[in-house]
């Protein structure tokens, strides 16, 4: 499906980027981090979780 | 042993070990250029992995991410937030280059685009910018070594010396082993490099706040707003957090190293299987900030000069063994990206510049003497640059981001739109290039419009992708020629 690989590209580009007008700001901390630092890190999470998932598809193509 | 002999002797035998290292490859095998510059396409997972986080971990990782925390606060985290996406982004570019690139045998980021419109001179000159957009990089890796390896030897060595020595070092394994002896060295840097940027990042705020939250509680309570945008700054704010991001994501793939990491890869499964794995990486950009924020509570008075907060406050807390730690460590994260740095340069001058210009990029034997003889050349004028004129770290790199990032509509839109035409990439690389120089020249970075404060580059690119649709549509003749596809 090429909408669902669209999709996943642009999930970590709206969690990093589109979100920041709202979680600009230092608290909570959390983790030990201010609030923006934090989603910014969380972010790094949700690009490797959807860099992983389009890895994963492509690899079901190739099997095919 | 004094805090003096101690430091210097680690700083010295880090980077003597990385040197031999790196020369290893050259002395074992006889290189022809494929093999020197590209590593004969032959990079799997590890040595991919390492060629690229190497050139994440720079001089200005080093000292600017910890400059910028100390100086500005808040915007500082656009560096944790941009490597993920320019991940995501590789994972679509990198692989669709990588079989090209084989089955044409093009070696640089030049060629491709040479390829892909069939326009010689257009090649010829995306190379001229590449040049020009690297040398203050490359002058920037040195003026950064020169600083850490200064301060950290208590003023024993002088910056000038020691740029001098660390850059002949760099020369030798670069004439001898190009990119082999750039990936084999990045290995040695990288391990260094995090051990020690996360031990201070870790231990300097538990040793003085006793944690990394109560350290924000205090910063947050001291100076209420620096920890969110616009921080320490008047402009860093919001939109610009989200339009430097965007620039710098797309952008990262665009300079010329970074892309032609396409050519020496395997195959193209290896860069994708890394782009996943390659964010977390980002996570150890973490630490120098951390270090930055320590140095911001405790170092009374403040510094005049923010990117030497990571290595003051080492010195003041630390003995000769930490500075010397740091100063190793520095000095590797200057000298490892820098020997890209040159390998790219001497490729993109030796082979797209001259030898495109005079067809004589054939004849692989003269092509090959030329490059290394401009690995010379190239690290004597950064030296020259570094000593007469040197300047502020992050500026230089902030607008070479934004004039390399130019490049991003005619390679991605010229991978998956068959209706991109050279007339457009030649126009919009103009217009693109144009507004970079007139806004950041012209001290209109960031650039105020309705009420938001963009990013210069960010601005451009915007502007560059719409012209290079619009002049694409207009002048595309409905045959599509797929000749340049593998």
């Amino acid at each position: 499906m090429k909408l669902n690989r669209v999709i996943i590209t642009l999930i970590p580009f709206i969690w990093s980027v589109g979100m920041v007008p709202f979680v600009n700001k230092s608290k909570p901390i959390i983790m030990g981090l201010p609030f923006l630092a934090f989603w910014e890190v969380a972010g790094i999470f949700v690009a490797f979780a959807c860099i992983g998932a389009l890895y994963h598809l492509d690899q079901q193509d190739k099997k095919k | 042993m004094s805090n003096e002999v101690m430091s210097l002797g680690i700083i010295f035998s880090f980077v003597l070990f990385a040197t031999v290292i790196g020369m290893l490859p050259g002395l074992k095998e006889k290189m022809s250029l494929e093999g020197w510059a590209i590593g004969g396409r032959g990079f799997g997972r590890w040595l991919s992995w390492f060629i690229l986080a190497g050139e994440i971990y720079t001089a200005f990782a080093f000292l600017g991410a910890s400059g910028w925390a100390y100086a500005r606060g808040g915007p500082t985290f656009y560096i944790l937030g941009y490597g993920g996406l320019a991940y995501m982004a590789s994972y679509w570019i990198l692989p669709a280059v990588s079989p090209i690139g084989k089955k044409f045998h093009l070696m640089t980021q030049p060629d491709f685009i040479q390829h892909r419109y069939s326009d010689k001179w257009l090649g010829v000159v995306v190379a001229c910018i590449g040049v020009a957009f690297l040398v203050p990089y490359l002058q920037l890796q040195l003026t950064g070594l020169g600083l850490i390896v200064e301060t950290c030897s208590y003023g024993l060595i002088g910056r000038n010396a020691a740029m001098m020595m660390a850059f002949v070092m760099v020369a030798a394994f670069v004439y001898l082993s190009g990119l082999k002896g750039v990936a084999t060295t990045a290995v040695i840097k990288d391990v260094i490099m995090i051990v020690a940027v996360a031990f201070f990042g870790l231990y300097l705020p538990f040793h003085y706040f006793g944690g990394l939250g109560p350290m924000f509680e205090a910063i947050d309570a001291a100076k209420p707003g620096f920890l969110a945008l616009p921080g320490g700054t008047k402009n860093l704010d919001v939109s610009w957090f989200m339009s430097t991001l965007m620039l710098t994501s797309l952008g990262f793939y665009m300079w010329p190293h970074i892309f032609a990491n396409s050519f020496s890869a395997k195959d193209p499964d290896v860069l994708r299987h890394n782009a996943v794995f390659l964010p977390l990486y980002q996570i150890c950009m973490l630490f120098p900030m951390l270090i930055g924020f320590t140095a911001l509570m405790i170092l009374v008075p403040a510094l005049k000069t923010p990117d030497m907060a990571f290595m003051t406050i080492v010195q003041q807390t630390l003995p000769g063994w930490a500075l010397g730690l740091v100063g190793g460590a520095g000095a590797l994260a200057c000298m490892i990206p820098a020997a890209d740095l040159l390998l790219t340069m001497s490729m993109l001058f030796s082979r797209n510049v001259v030898g495109k210009s005079m067809n004589i990029h054939d004849d692989h034997t003269l092509m090959a003497k030329m490059a290394k003889l401009v690995v010379l050349g190239a690290t004597g004028v950064a030296l020259a640059l570094a000593i007469f004129a040197p300047s502020m770290l992050v500026e230089l790199l902030l607008t070479g981001y934004s004039g390399v990032t130019q490049f991003f509509p005619m390679i991605v839109l010229g991978l998956f739109w068959g209706k991109s035409t050279r007339t457009a990439a030649w126009v919009s690389l103009v217009v693109g290039e144009a507004i970079v120089f007139t806004l950041i020249l012209g001290k209109m970075d960031p650039f105020a419009i309705a009420g938001m404060n963009l990013n210069a580059g960010f601005v451009a690119l915007v502007v560059n992708l719409i012209v290079f649709v619009l002049v694409s549509l207009a002048t595309f003749k409905g045959t599509d020629s797929q000749a340049w596809k593998a």
